[in-house]
């Protein structure tokens, strides 16, 4: 031993002293939140440049993110000197990048957005210039946050009713159903007379059920918040109305508890006919084209969603925004502006298959000629969307438990709908 | 000792002290590539994710992480008391309760019938028994999928001597036991392994010596192969159940924590509290993990380190 017990003593003490020193630190300096900005300061407003110059940065996930710098020639070609550089990113990934990117303070100048509230604070307000009034009001929502318009509606994901018009033949169907009542009886028609396992695929639990679930919530006159959005209003009459009507298709055997809910699972059930109906967005459309192909077209249909009080879907689909951060911020919000044209967006959907969330792109022959897309055409003008408050992803969260124990633990509705409201309440609404 | 080591010191005076100092300048310089690296990406996020849990901090803050407030153990009261975790601790404590005994007796049978009674083939069954360790959760989740699906392979084969299995990951009473099953059939080749390693160390002639006296085979197991095998065990079982404590992967492959809640273990809480953007919440959630994985393995230190 060449270091005595006592040196050792004061070397440990000062590690642990420094370590100590790091976690105060991080515990304690600069503590306390700053009060709420309030109204009172000023907003930085935003600008659109006449034409765009320089180098524009932009995220996009998935599929767009593939097609898009093909796509934005076009807009480099419209405005000479400039080049826009898309970094492409899986969706897995996404919230995880932009987190990094957000706390790190090194944003791109604009990028694809599907909703994500929690990271508000970083987005640019959108310049009045930016033309957002011949869009659905339901799309226009998803973009609003604490009642400003933080993100520009880009393309849409609306629910229809899909289903199989061979078979709903061979059960005597051969108008689609109106109401709930006719739903219900069809899909039971289904089950007994055309030989189908199951006769509808419906939300049993799993994440994303209470959203999946919503627009019967919606089409009985429920709303998830009251009208100035300080309260959760779960526990009512309309969402007890639309929770007994989805368990009673559990509780008859018409609807499977336990499906396979991977996205692959569900085309596949769909094609074989073991479950020939189901509430989807126009992207299945394209799944069942590239595993049936045209011959499998003659045998399906999408039409809008029976009604309750109303037909209300649920609207989704991808926001754009420009950061706060944004390097070159006039230019990107000059080509938020063309993506958000209607001309832009009907050669958009060509390419992509996106469904433009302005109203006049649906006017191009394209989108007109697809019989496939008219209930969503239908859908959207009333189509609705949760509100876009950070809460929501847990509400959704207890909302998914809530359906489970419905479905699966025999909770009655209910029962079920106070907790749901207990822990909405607890989760609050910010 | 220590009295006559300060006179040494004392005498040797400034030369001495300035080229120890040197040295231990030296040792730092080399050190230093290490030291940053683990301080920049160890110490720091460990310290201020302790720091975090103290305070509100969300996922909101992520522009301005100091600008919240401190709450003390608020977060660890709000973990403690929330209903979803202590369905949570149950869980996992069902996993750990269940899986680390049948995991540990399988491999140290493995490892006995390996060491002793198999003598042909040795090396493929070795190889048979760890391959579940070195395969990858995704692939093996797959197959145990189609193994445990309603109409799947185990069905079949309960079917076929009359029994009609259960939806295996679908029923809240059978998707933790499949789970535990996986598991351990995962694990066992890892304990399996370290088991037989110790087995090989022990010498032979305490066995012989021990045959010598008159001992029959179970004897021998329980008065000399099991005692030497102690440090063995302690090593394998404490491993073993830092793996059980943070039991997730099955659970997020198979049956992301349902039904119903039956499989949603305590790593698979934190991990849902992270996803909602709860940062301080899911760190106190850590924290408190880390206490019982600690305590846990010093009781286990406690209880089969007695006699060595």
């Amino acid at each position: 031993m060449q270091v005595n017990r006592k040196e050792l003593a004061v070397r440990y003490r000062s590690t642990v002293a420094a370590l100590a020193a790091i976690v105060a630190a991080t515990a304690l300096t600069g503590c306390g939140r700053a009060e709420e900005a309030g109204g009172g300061q000023a907003q930085p407003s935003s600008t659109v440049a006449a034409k765009a110059t320089g180098k524009i940065t932009m995220w996009a996930m998935g599929n767009e993110g593939e097609l898009l710098p093909e796509f934005v020639k076009k807009f480099e070609a419209d405005n000479p000197g400039v080049t826009v550089d898309v970094t492409a990113m899986p969706w897995d990934s996404a919230y995880q990048k932009f987190q990094t990117a957000i706390a790190a303070g090194n944003v791109p100048d604009l990028a694809m957005m599907p909703g994500l509230p929690v990271f508000k604070d970083a987005f640019a307000p959108v310049p009045d210039a930016i033309d957002t009034s011949g869009m659905y009001p339901g799309s226009v929502s998803t973009g609003t946050i604490d009642g400003k318009l933080l993100e520009v509606p880009w393309y849409v994901d609306v629910r229809a009713l899909y289903y199989r018009t061979d078979l709903a033949e061979k059960a005597g169907w051969d108008k689609p159903p109106a109401t709930w009542e006719e739903l219900q009886q069809m899909a039971a028609d289904l089950q007994k007379k055309a030989g189908a396992k199951w006769g509808i695929r419906l939300p049993a639990g799993t994440t994303g059920s209470f959203q999946s679930a919503l627009w019967m919530a919606w089409s009985s006159g429920a709303e998830l918040m009251n009208a100035d959005r300080s309260a959760w209003t779960l526990d009512t009459q309309e969402f007890a109305s639309a929770f007994e009507y989805l368990a009673s298709y559990f509780e008859k055997g018409i609807a499977d508890p336990n499906a396979d809910t991977a996205p692959a699972a569900a085309v596949k059930d769909f094609m074989t006919g073991a479950t020939p109906m189901l509430v989807a967005g126009p992207f299945l459309r394209g799944a069942i084209a590239q595993a049936g192909g045209e011959k499998f077209a003659s045998m399906y249909t999408t039409v809008p969603l029976p009604a309750g009080k109303s037909s209300t879907s649920f609207v989704g689909g991808a926001n754009l925004v420009v950061f706060k951060g944004a390097k070159n911020p006039d230019s990107a919000w000059k080509l938020v502006q063309w993506l958000s044209q209607a001309d832009t967006q009907a050669a958009w959907y060509k390419v992509s298959g996106d469904l433009p969330s302005i109203e006049s792109a649906w006017k191009d022959p394209a989108l007109v000629s697809d019989p496939t897309l008219a209930a969503f055409a239908e859908q959207l003008k009333t189509a609705k969307a949760p509100p876009q408050v950070v809460s929501f992803d847990k509400v959704g969260a207890a909302g998914d438990a809530a359906i489970e124990q419905i479905v699966k633990g025999g909770k009655p509705v209910s029962d079920a709908l106070r907790q749901l409201q207990k822990q909405a309440d607890g989760i609050g609404v910010s | 000792m220590r009295a006559s080591h300060d006179v040494r010191a004392r005498r040797a005076g400034g030369a001495n002290s300035e080229r120890r100092r040197r040295q231990t300048l030296i040792a730092w310089l080399f050190t230093a590539p290490f030291v940053v690296v683990f301080a920049v990406f160890m110490i720091l996020p460990i310290a201020s994710s302790i720091g975090f849990s103290f305070t509100d901090m969300t996922a909101q803050d992520i522009q301005s992480p100091f600008n919240v407030d401190f709450v003390g153990f608020e977060q660890y009261a709000n973990v403690l008391s929330d209903p979803e975790f202590q369905n949570a601790a149950w869980v996992t404590a069902l996993f750990v309760i269940v899986g680390i005994p049948v995991t540990v007796a399988l491999g140290l049978g493995l490892a006995l019938a390996l060491n002793s009674g198999i003598r042909r083939l040795r090396p493929i069954y070795r190889v048979a028994f760890y391959a579940p360790v070195v395969t990858s959760v995704v692939a093996v989740s797959v197959i145990w999928r189609y193994i445990l699906a309603r109409d799947g392979l185990l069905n079949m084969v309960l079917a076929l001597v009359g029994v009609e299995g259960p939806d295996w990951l679908n029923s809240t009473t059978w998707a933790l036991p499949s789970l535990i099953l996986m598991a351990v059939w995962r694990n066992t080749g890892t304990l399996m392994i370290i088991f037989l390693a110790g087995l090989q160390a022990i010498p032979t002639d305490v066995r012989e010596a021990a045959e010598m006296d008159g001992a029959g085979r179970w004897r021998r197991l329980r008065s000399v192969t099991l005692p030497l095998l102690r440090p063995t065990m302690l090593l394998g079982s404490v491993l073993i159940s830092v793996g059980y404590l943070q039991f997730f992967e099955e659970a997020f492959v198979m049956t992301q924590g349902g039904p119903l809640s039956s499989t949603l273990s305590m790593t698979y809480y934190t991990f849902n509290t992270f996803g909602f953007g709860d940062f301080a919440k899911a760190s106190a959630a850590s924290y408190i993990m880390f206490v019982v994985i600690a305590a846990v393995s010093i009781l286990q230190f406690r209880l089969l380190r007695r006699s060595t």
